[in-house]
């Protein structure tokens, strides 16, 4: 078994009317319960932050920095026996769609 | 999280977004719409993540009102903006009373009716108020109040768009109106929402269940005005017809989604309960020092209410409020029903005669109602030739699918008999 970061990508969330984000978190909540303890956890992040491009550079705040498509809304940390497995949970998830899903096995054994 | 509840209501993120947005506004005020949508989509988004993974809180309002004002903090600080609204503490992180479903309760509320008068903004154009109405009030997406509307996402984006900024560009306070200005404004929101209810009522469209939900969100913000205002009688009328017609709502569409014509409508589908909450109110709206088209309107829709069936239904109470109905506000479409109902006084014959008198006057020449009204009718009296050529000319003035597809199967029928 190894860890695998799902990063998702875009707005697509931010277009659904209540009704349909309510269909959603249903979705995501029968996802979760057959994960079981395959979900490690996730996060949603803001659209705003900072972003650094050098020592010697100023920093630049808010954003966002990208094309929408491009921000990361999120991310969840899963455990899976392969990048295939992994593959098939992402493939399940009710994000994609909305979101583009990158599947990306964090490095093992796991550094302490 | 301690909540054990694992299902919420169906259409709760639903109603608590227009809570919501109501709540917001006050904070970043009117000029801020946008922003306050915007916090409240990220609000539902997170609620999604962590209730998707961590289960249902116990009082989800509570739970999404914290969370949004929290965000809305943030906005504050990160655009330099000022608190707009109209407490020492309304972000409640310091006092204790947010821990107060009463005091929530009322906050919501409050703000929910100012954000009533300022989407029925005299300044917005009806179809703006209504669309602005749907889009913040009662959370409805864009897609569906375009579907609703029966019109594209891009008008109503734009009528959104414009709603918006005229609200914006005119620095309207968001406040409840007072004195003598508050009657004024209490008749345009009535106005407001009593088209909103047509449109869900007589547009028919393939997609009963949200033309459905669109009376009952009329009745809901109806509703929530009378808790304020429960003595303008006005308003009750108003209630007492939205309840009664959205009573025969079920029984005018079969299983098959085809209309139930009105003599033809099964009465035990009726629903009795609203049509119980519509008497009260109706009673309630008596004694108006004026006579409002709604009494009148709540009049007629009463007197079908409690026919014990078509034939035995009042004719000659409903014809006598019809004409005082014409005598208020003018309109060939009263004189259109008035026209069909003495057919139940007088007979089809007399009737068909001022139908035919209707027509001349050419004020319904593009209402597809009066020809297939006169298809019908002739088609009662055996004359299937007469009434092909009524129903074909009204197929011509583009009824919707529903109604088109009454008035193919009437023709057929016709065609049979010759």
């Amino acid at each position: 078994m190894q860890e695998f970061l799902l990063i998702l990508k875009g707005d697509g969330m931010n277009h659904l009317s209540p009704d349909e984000l309510q269909n959603i978190m249903e979705e995501y909540k029968a996802w979760v319960g057959r994960l079981g303890d395959q979900y490690l956890g996730g996060q949603r992040l803001e659209e705003h932050g900072a972003l650094l491009t050098g020592k010697d550079e100023s920093i630049i705040t808010d954003g966002p920095f990208l094309e929408s498509k491009e921000i990361i809304a999120g991310y969840m940390l899963i455990w899976a026996a392969s990048q295939d497995e992994a593959n098939e949970i992402a493939l399940s998830s009710p994000h994609l769609g909305l979101y583009t899903i990158e599947v990306r096995p964090l490095v093992f054994p796991k550094m302490k | 999280m301690t909540g054990k509840t694992d299902q919420i209501v169906e259409h709760l993120f639903r109603a608590e977004y227009g809570k919501l947005v109501a709540t917001m506004t006050s904070i970043f005020g009117t000029a801020n719409i946008q922003l306050a949508e915007d916090v409240v989509q990220e609000t539902l988004i997170t609620a999604l993540g962590n209730w998707g993974t961590k289960g249902i809180p116990d009082n989800p309002t509570a739970w999404l009102v914290q969370v949004a004002k929290r965000k809305a903090l943030n906005e504050l600080k990160r655009n330099q903006m000022v608190w707009m609204h109209h407490q020492a503490d309304p972000i409640g992180m310091g006092g204790s009373h947010d821990a107060d479903p009463v005091f929530l309760e009322n906050e919501i509320e409050d703000s929910q009716l100012r954000m009533i008068f300022t989407c029925c903004h005299p300044l917005l154009n009806v179809e703006s108020q209504i669309a602005l109405t749907l889009k913040t009030l009662c959370g409805f997406g864009v897609g569906e109040v375009a579907r609703a509307l029966l019109t594209t996402e891009s008008t109503i984006n734009k009528r959104l768009y414009r709603a918006k900024k005229s609200i914006r560009d005119s620095n309207l306070p968001f406040s409840i109106p007072q004195g003598a200005e508050l009657e004024k404004r209490l008749k345009v929101v009535g106005l407001a929402l009593y088209l909103l209810f047509n449109e869900g009522y007589n547009s028919t469209s393939k997609d009963t269940i949200i033309q459905k939900e669109l009376c009952l969100e009329a009745i809901r913000l109806v509703k929530l005005l009378l808790l304020h205002f429960d003595n303008n009688q006005e308003l009750c009328a108003l209630l007492a017809l939205m309840c009664f017609h959205t009573a025969r709502f079920e029984a005018r569409i079969d299983n098959h989604g085809a209309i139930v014509l009105f003599a033809d409508q099964d009465r035990a589908l009726w629903n009795k309960e609203l049509i119980v909450i519509g008497m009260k109110y109706m009673q309630k709206s008596m004694g108006a020092r004026r006579l409002s088209a709604y009494h009148i309107e709540a009049g007629i829709a009463a007197e079908h209410c409690m026919a014990e069936s078509f034939e035995t239904t009042n004719w000659q109470s409903i014809f006598d409020q019809y004409k005082l109905l014409e005598k208020l506000k003018p309109n060939p479409v009263i004189a259109l029903n008035l026209a069909v109902i003495q057919s139940q006084l007088e007979g089809i014959e007399s009737s068909l005669r001022s139908l035919d008198k209707l027509k001349n006057d050419g004020a319904l020449s593009h209402y597809h109602l009066l020809p297939a009204t006169q298809g019908i009718f002739h088609m009662k009296l055996g004359n299937f030739r007469k009434a092909i050529a009524h129903l074909e000319a009204a197929l011509h003035l583009e009824p919707s699918a529903t109604e088109s597809s009454l008035i193919q199967n009437r023709i057929e029928e016709c065609k049979k008999m010759l």
